[in-house]
């Protein structure tokens, strides 16, 4: 169940090249909410009228200096809204609704072996992910992939939490040149066994991760990122097309309510 | 103290306060149940319905802008044999009342969707939407030409026994000739105002930002345009008239009020606080135990123009 509280800021911390890692003092809230989940947090300034959606980055437990019902969210500057988040001093109130929308699912076999396939900020929801998994005595692998080598926020911590990170760059600065695509198609040709995906990207390598995953039969989840007004499912601004028209609306469904952690498979992309 | 009355009417209907949540941005209204009991309401009108269900437009569907918001959702919805069947039976509960908002195609499509609900069970009132810019057929067609607005509001007033609104288009050269209309075909109250057509360019891509290309503005950057155009239609036809635009306080909520709006709908703020109307609705309680009168029906076009030119 949603809540709709005030959450002061607690640390914001400027990890370098636009990339932040906000702590919120979130309650209760942070106990309810699952790894996959998002936040609307309203920014505390007449200029930005709607609040924004932000998946959850990390949950009590996930990261070792957080306090008590704190949540973390891993943001990157790219517009008025984050402009002005990246401003804010510990203290500051945030509106803040959620949890909300459907988040990742867990493996219920054992022998799963999942990879995190992410693009550049899009490696945002996996850090609660990995510590969840990390519960069911599960490691995963990761493939990272960004513009360039500064655009891969958190990887030392990825690095030190997953049995092996695949970092691809655009332009060859760090890691392999090309798109996170390339050592996942690999992957998935060499030794596709017990594999699960769990993507999250710009909205062309999550298009291009689900056609991979699909041909050989690989389960996949994609997080998904869309303009809301809401969160809540009332605006309707955040669809996309899927096949299962589950919500008897038709053709598309809403990223907040239905996702926005949606199959592979469900998207009719 | 007695606590203040803020009991209004609209034509037959009664509302407990001059509260109504906006077609479009309180989805069938189940969805607040997790924020507020829904009988706090004066009442509350469910997404724009058509005689069959309709997908929508493809995204982007919405981006924000100064004060404001664009959208261009295309009248998703799940037409109204499911509307009645599904969710206005989870609605009957509520001590509010229940608007449908209805658009067609045609002017038969229009009386046929208000004759399905005529008879639908705990619905309190049609509101025909004769304004929606997101689609050829979505209504503006109707709204923005006097003699085909008069066509199908009358079809509609021989459709039902229901009160029937028609909610207004901004999108005109002057609001009073189509309210005029409404009002001489059977219309019982009138709403306005709907959005007001707009465009956002995305500089880095060179494309609008909506797939669209238009959208409907709404938001606090409409809020003089309205309040100017509720103005205008309340002093041009005697029939109550229901504010809208931009309201996100019990003060804005009042400009409407004071300036001749029996009631208000709340819409885009609605997005931002899931309990944006109760809000209002408390805030219209303060500001009369402060400042009076007893009734909020007292206020109701009761500002003072002073030398003025009016409409």
């Amino acid at each position: 169940m949603p809540e709709d509280f005030t959450a002061p800021v607690v640390s914001n911390l400027d990890l370098g090249h636009g990339n932040f890692l906000l702590e919120l003092a979130a309650g209760d809230a942070a106990a309810d909410a699952t790894p996959g989940q998002f936040f609307m947090v309203g920014l505390p300034h007449a200029d930005v009228l709607l609040r924004r959606p932000f998946s959850v980055c990390g949950l009590p437990g996930t990261f070792e200096r957080s306090g008590a019902g704190g949540i973390q969210i891993l943001y990157k500057v790219v517009g008025a809204g984050t402009e002005l988040l990246a401003t804010l001093k510990e203290g500051a109130p945030l509106h803040v609704l959620g949890p909300l929308g459907k988040g990742f699912s867990l493996p219920e076999t054992p022998g799963v072996r999942p990879v995190f396939v992410a693009g550049g900020i899009g490696s945002a929801p996996f850090p609660a992910l990995a510590h969840a998994l990390g519960g069911l005595g599960i490691v995963p692998r990761m493939l990272y992939g960004a513009r360039s080598g500064a655009d891969l926020p958190l990887l030392d911590w990825f690095r030190a939490r997953c049995a092996e990170v695949v970092v691809t760059t655009d332009d060859g600065s760090l890691g392999r040149k090309g798109f996170v695509t390339d050592p996942l198609a690999d992957l998935l040709a060499s030794d596709p066994r017990d594999l699960f995906l769990y993507a999250c990207g710009p909205e062309p390598m999550l298009r291009a991760v689900a056609r991979l995953a699909l041909a050989r039969g690989v389960p996949c989840e994609l997080s998904l990122e869309a303009h809301m007004a809401c969160g809540f499912g009332v605006c309707l601004g955040c669809v996309v097309p899927t096949r299962s028209g589950e919500t008897g609306d038709g053709g598309y469904e809403r990223v907040c309510v239905e996702g926005p952690v949606m199959r592979a498979e469900r998207l009719a992309w | 103290m007695v606590s203040p009355d803020l009991g209004v009417s609209l034509g037959p209907l009664k509302l407990k306060n001059p509260v109504i949540a906006a077609s479009g941005t309180f989805g069938y209204g189940l969805e607040f149940l997790p924020f507020f009991d829904l009988s706090q309401l004066g009442g509350l009108v469910v997404k724009g319905l058509s005689l069959k269900p309709r997908v929508g437009n493809p995204p982007v569907r919405i981006v924000e802008t100064p004060a404001g918001m664009l959208n261009a959702i295309g009248l998703q919805n799940v037409g109204v044999d499911a509307f009645i069947a599904e969710k206005l039976s989870a609605l009957s509960g509520y001590d509010t009342v229940i608007f449908a908002n209805v658009f067609g195609e045609t002017e038969g499509e229009y009386a046929q969707v208000c004759r399905k609900l005529d008879q639908a069970p705990g619905l309190g009132a049609i509101e025909l939407n004769v304004s929606c810019p997101n689609t050829e057929a979505g209504g503006m067609i109707f709204g923005n030409d006097p003699r085909a607005l008069g066509r199908v509001t009358r079809a509609c007033r021989r459709a039902t026994r229901l009160p029937l609104l028609v909610k207004l288009s901004p999108n005109v050269t002057d609001i009073r000739e189509t309210a005029r209309v409404a009002e001489a075909e059977g219309a019982d109250a009138l709403s306005l105002v709907n959005t007001f057509v707009g465009m956002a360019v995305d500089v880095d891509r060179r494309r609008p930002v909506l797939a669209n290309v238009s959208g409907g503005l709404s938001g606090p950057a409409i809020r003089p345009l309205a309040v100017w155009m509720t103005w205008q239609a309340s002093r041009a036809v005697k029939i109550p008239v229901v504010g809208m635009g931009g309201i996100l306080t019990a003060r804005d909520a009042l400009e409407f009020i004071l300036a001749g709006a029996s009631a208000v709908q709340v819409g885009t703020a609605n997005f931002i606080h899931p309990d944006a109307c109760v809000r209002v609705v408390r805030g219209l309680e303060q500001y009369l135990a402060q400042h009076g009168p007893s009734s909020i029906r007292s206020l109701v076009g009761a500002l003072e123009a002073g030398g003025g030119k009016g409409s």
